[in-house]
């Protein structure tokens, strides 16, 4: 079996409300997967579940995750004993950072406001097992002039710096798997596109699985290999991005997705 | 260059380092506190061979000064030290973990700080007399709840941060998050511009005490009681009056300085 990350079932659920609702998703090595929906549908929570990062109280998580990399399978929330944040975060020890890596919606927000960029993604190449030189990872995320950006604090980099400068601690942690978590929802359109071709690199170039979780449709015709729609908690629709975007769409929740899109495409007033 | 842009952390560094040099080094040049009086020198004006002149009993008052810097900088780093220690651990406990165990520790910061400080140093040594191990052992306990509280306050707004979600999501261990990220990173200006405080705090307490002549006692020199006694002797001798009156303010001056050369870069500040 090909190295991969199988999400079954998933159920999150706060008191009687299920925000997530028997999702299956999965994610192979060397896709580029979207995950879609608007605001309030799940997918931010799908994504943190992966990694054992959803904290709910009172609340519950269900589901199977499966993490295949080679011949050995991770099963994190099978293997949990305990409902407390010390058990979930023994089960998941191997699988963050490792195995699977997280962008966050606002990479400057991702990096401590007050240590330097070269001795936080230093840090995170020694758990990845390499000596804590960050040159080379900088240089691996595209970013120019490595030995200065390492010296800079995050609130010094543009949006666009901070997003490799994440990517590059990804690198860094030698992670199989990144769920990007609308990784260019904060950037303006042209530092987006480059950001977008460096994540469809490491699938191409790096072999890397990438879960792209996004609202914006337009984005994703040519970068994604499929799709799958979520709308209040449940899968409504896996396709393809070319299918959307031909209109080849079936459940309501996607229809009223695509036509939103293009209102905004076309000028909300025009 | 920094220093260039804002000189008076740096200065008052280079004051706070003087004072524990003077303290280290006081005891160790030999001069006696005690035998030095001679009645055929009172009241002397300074002069090379005494820098400030000399007081009622002809004591050097420079020397002086240097030996009470003693009874301020060992009590005086015995208090922070006190303070760091209790106030740390829980600060840390507290704002890492939340819930009842927050809730207790913040109900006994309060517990403490609903104490008057200066009544409860009188109280102590009304109880156990004068001695510089506990009254820095007291000011340590009064001042830790507004550190821990501090501390507190600081983690809790970070616990949710995300970059601490980012750095879990690498694997980070819990422990190094705390102390690396949290502690380390978020907190040491933090704890180091309260301990100065502290200190500040101490030098007015002991100071305040041996000038109501509740501390260090006559012969031995701090500069509250050198002040109590020259205040008496104002019109004759005015450098003897100044100098420990200078010397307090320019220490306190500097524990200012210096914290607010500490204060947050990044955006958080």
């Amino acid at each position: 079996m090909p190295d991969a990350v199988q999400l079954q079932d998933l159920v999150i659920r706060v008191g009687e409300r299920v925000l997530v609702d028997h999702v299956d998703l999965s994610l192979a090595a060397s896709e580029l997967v979207g995950l879609v929906g608007s605001s309030g549908s799940g997918k931010s929570l799908t994504a943190k579940s992966m990694l054992g990062l959803v904290d709910l109280e009172p609340g519950v998580v269900e589901g199977e995750l499966r993490i295949t990399v080679g011949a050995v399978e991770h099963r994190p929330y099978a293997s949990c004993r305990g409902a407390g944040r010390r058990a979930r975060d023994r089960a998941f020890h191997a699988v963050r950072g490792g195995l699977v890596g997280y962008l966050p919606q606002d990479p400057r927000d991702a990096l401590d406001p007050l240590a330097r960029v070269g001795r936080q993604v230093g840090s995170v190449a020694r758990l990845g097992g390499h000596g804590p030189d960050p040159l080379p990872w900088l240089g691996r995320a595209n970013l120019p002039q490595p030995e200065r950006v390492a010296r800079l604090y995050p609130h010094e980099l543009s949006g666009g710096m901070a997003q490799r400068v994440v990517i590059a601690q990804a690198l860094a942690r030698g992670s199989r798997f990144l769920l990007a978590d609308e990784p260019t929802s904060a950037l303006d359109p042209t530092v987006q596109a480059a950001i977008l071709r460096e994540l469809r690199r490491l699938v191409d170039e790096d072999g890397l699985g990438v879960l792209l979780i996004t609202h914006d449709l337009r984005v994703l015709p040519g970068l994604a290999d499929r799709l799958v729609i979520l709308a209040a908690g449940r899968v409504v629709e896996r396709t393809t991005p070319e299918a959307l975007r031909d209109g080849d769409v079936h459940s309501e929740a996607a229809v009223a997705l695509v036509e939103a899109t293009r209102a905004v495409a076309a000028g909300v007033l025009g | 260059m920094s220093w260039v842009r804002d000189p008076l952390p740096w200065l008052g560094a280079a004051i706070l380092v003087t004072v524990l040099l003077a303290a280290v080094l006081g005891p160790l040049s030999g001069y006696d506190v005690v035998a030095d009086a001679d009645p055929g020198r009172v009241f002397a004006a300074p002069s090379a061979a005494h820098w400030l002149g000399t007081d009622h009993l002809g004591r050097d008052v420079a020397w002086r000064l240097v030996i009470a810097t003693g009874p301020l900088v060992g009590p005086g780093l015995l208090a922070c030290g006190v303070g760091a220690a209790l106030a740390i651990p829980l600060g840390t406990a507290s704002g890492v973990l939340g819930g009842p165990v927050a809730t207790a520790i913040r109900f006994a910061f309060t517990v403490v700080e609903g104490l008057p400080r200066f009544v409860l140093v009188l109280l102590v040594l009304a109880i156990y007399g004068h001695d510089g191990l506990i009254l820095a052992l007291v000011a340590g306990v009064a001042y830790a709840p507004t550190l821990g509280e501090a501390i507190h306050e600081r983690l809790e707004g970070l616990r949710q941060a995300d970059f601490i979600l980012a750095n879990r999501a690498h694997g980070v261990p819990e422990t190094q998050l705390v102390l690396v990220h949290l502690l380390w990173g978020a907190c040491r200006r933090l704890i180091a511009r309260h301990l100065l405080g502290l200190f500040a705090f101490f030098l007015v307490l002991e100071t305040t005490l041996s000038y109501l002549e509740f501390g260090v006692q006559q012969p031995w020199p701090s500069w509250g009681n050198m002040l109590a006694f020259d205040l008496d002797y104002a019109d004759a001798t005015p450098a003897a009056l100044l100098a420990p009156a200078l010397a307090i303010w320019l220490v306190l001056a500097a524990t200012t300085w210096v914290r607010r050369g500490l204060s947050d870069r990044g955006h958080d500040a």
